[in-house]
């Protein structure tokens, strides 16, 4: 427990220590923090609004950094590749919400711009979007440990709920639900602002050092995610249940994009 | 006394405002401590609890009341409320003087949990939330920011008032919700929904491969082709569903692959 507590005295200052000067700023990082946490509680604990799909979350991020569009421009490769990532029969439960958050908060505050990956023939552009795909990718995935750890405290908490079976305090209950819920939000926001933290610090500053070869694949990264996030779903519609209909939406929009619009 | 099987029929019931406003927030929250034991048991317990405020007993009454709810517990949360309305129900009958045996509502929130599960698993995860997806992500690729949330809205406020309406629902039906399980209109529901997702998803890859072909990027269109048709078909070809974490990782495994592919031939 002492060495619990010692974590926590240190983890504030390491934290400070950890934070350029101003950038990105106090307030950005709590803002961003309240968002995420705000993002994560919907996720699963409360309301479940699908305001934290990854489109959402890319946009109202962007929104509150002032640039919706880049929120736009990272969350929706990540949407339609996490579209077919449901929770029924699903033993994964990655964070998307927190990467993401951090992810259109660091490209925002760092006073870059993204642009749709079709709407520009700058390949550096669409590289660092695939760049920031991958950041939310691997971090969604360490997400899932979180997640589950605190799965596993909700458990223990969830027994010593026992104690009212015997005592009838009806209070501790509730107590122990509202325990959860912060829980939750906190990991959210905390998650978020530490993953800022590095994506500004050390993810960011990573991609102007990389190989023009990595460069070029991070460029072609956003332009196959949709691919293979429609075949996923498709896979889980059934492809012979669903080849038809599919095929029809494809035929009708491709014609309607292509020749129309 | 006679145990019921049926609802009595005791004339139109409907749930006092106070008390179904406090079920209803506290319903929202039914996952928040979900665990893999045994679920959503202590949000039921939480959600239930204005009820057993309201009808404060003695001591022993309130553990009893406790211990109905804090067994295994698990539905599809934005139709769980038809069940804790049908719960309430139960225990307004039973404080009411009415026969309604103990194992009668463990025996009540297990099937009818199960069966409400069941349905909104096919109705929200696998049918309404591909189509709202689709849906956003259709309206993004055209750039339209106010539109997605618009979409996103207006689910989170349709999802909302099922709730609010399914907890009177629930009350009224009582043990009679069997009956409304029985409904075909869930399943025509159900296939109507997965239907427009169907749609939206193919839709979305028309829209996609049009944006694709005419991106005027400087990149070589064959390979780009290439990657397309292998993102397309892998996971149906793999008859495997990974998460999309893994997805992206096996994206940038083709698109390097891809790459060398452009150096190695000179192009």
């Amino acid at each position: 427990m002492s060495s619990l507590s010692g974590v926590w005295a240190v983890l504030p200052a390491a934290l400070l220590a950890a934070v350029p000067a101003g950038d990105p700023s106090w307030n950005s990082m709590l803002l961003l923090g309240l968002l995420a946490g705000l993002l994560s509680l919907d996720e699963t604990a409360l309301m479940q609004t699908w305001f934290s799909q990854p489109l959402a979350v890319g946009v109202l991020t962007g929104a509150v950094c002032g640039d919706p569009a880049s929120g736009l421009a990272i969350g929706l490769p990540v949407q339609l590749i996490l579209a077919g990532n449901l929770p029924v029969g699903q033993s994964f439960t990655g964070d998307s919400v927190s990467a993401l958050v951090a992810a259109v908060g660091a490209v925002v505050l760092s006073g870059r711009g993204l642009v749709s990956v079709f709407g520009t023939p700058d390949l550096t552009e669409i590289a660092l979007v695939g760049w920031m795909v991958v950041a939310v990718g691997l971090f969604s995935s360490a997400g899932h440990l979180m997640i589950q750890m605190e799965r596993r405290a909700h458990f223990l908490w969830m027994l010593e709920g026992h104690r009212t079976l015997r005592d009838g305090r009806l209070r501790r209950m509730e107590a122990i639900h509202a325990r959860c819920l912060f829980t939750t939000f906190l990991r959210g926001g905390a998650t978020a602002i530490i993953l800022l933290l590095v994506l500004r610090r050390l993810w960011l500053p990573a991609f102007a050092q990389l190989p023009a070869v990595i460069v070029a694949a991070l460029a072609m990264l956003p332009l196959l995610l949709p691919g293979l996030g429609i075949g996923n779903l498709i896979e889980r519609y059934g492809l012979r249940a669903s080849w038809l209909w599919v095929a029809g939406g494809t035929v009708v929009s491709f014609a309607v994009t292509r020749f129309v619009l | 006394m006679r145990a019921v099987t049926r609802q009595p029929d005791r004339g139109v019931r409907k749930l006092g405002f106070a008390l179904k406003v406090r079920l209803f927030m506290r319903s929202l929250s039914l996952q928040a401590s979900w665990n893999h034991e045994r679920m959503q048991n202590l949000g039921l317990l939480v959600a239930m609890l204005p009820w057993a405020r309201r009808h404060r007993g003695d001591l022993n009454r309130d553990r009893t009341f406790c211990r109905r709810y804090y067994e295994y517990f698990n539905t599809n949360p934005y139709l769980a409320n038809f069940v804790i309305g049908g719960l309430v129900r139960l225990e307004d009958d039973r404080a009411a003087g009415l026969d309604v045996p103990l194992g009668m509502t463990a025996t009540f929130r297990d099937s009818l949990g199960r069966a409400f599960a069941s349905l909104g698993d096919q109705l929200f995860w696998l049918g309404l939330r591909p189509a709202v997806v689709m849906a956003i992500c259709l309206l993004g690729l055209f750039w339209q920011m106010a539109a997605l949330i618009s979409v996103i809205a207006l689910f989170a406020v349709g999802q909302l008032v099922v709730r609010w309406r399914s907890l009177d629902q629930g009350y009224r039906l009582g043990l009679d919700l069997v009956d409304l399980l029985q409904d075909k209109r869930w399943h025509r529901g159900i296939a109507a929904v997965e239907r427009t997702g169907m749609i939206l998803t193919g839709m979305t890859a028309g829209t996609y491969l049009a944006l694709v072909t005419d991106s005027g990027l400087p990149v070589n269109h064959n390979l780009l082709w290439f990657g397309v048709a292998v993102g397309l078909g892998l996971p149906v070809a793999l008859r495997r569903r990974l998460p999309g974490e893994v997805l992206i990782l096996v994206a940038l495994g083709l698109a390097l692959l891809l790459t060398f592919a452009v150096l190695l031939s000179g192009s």
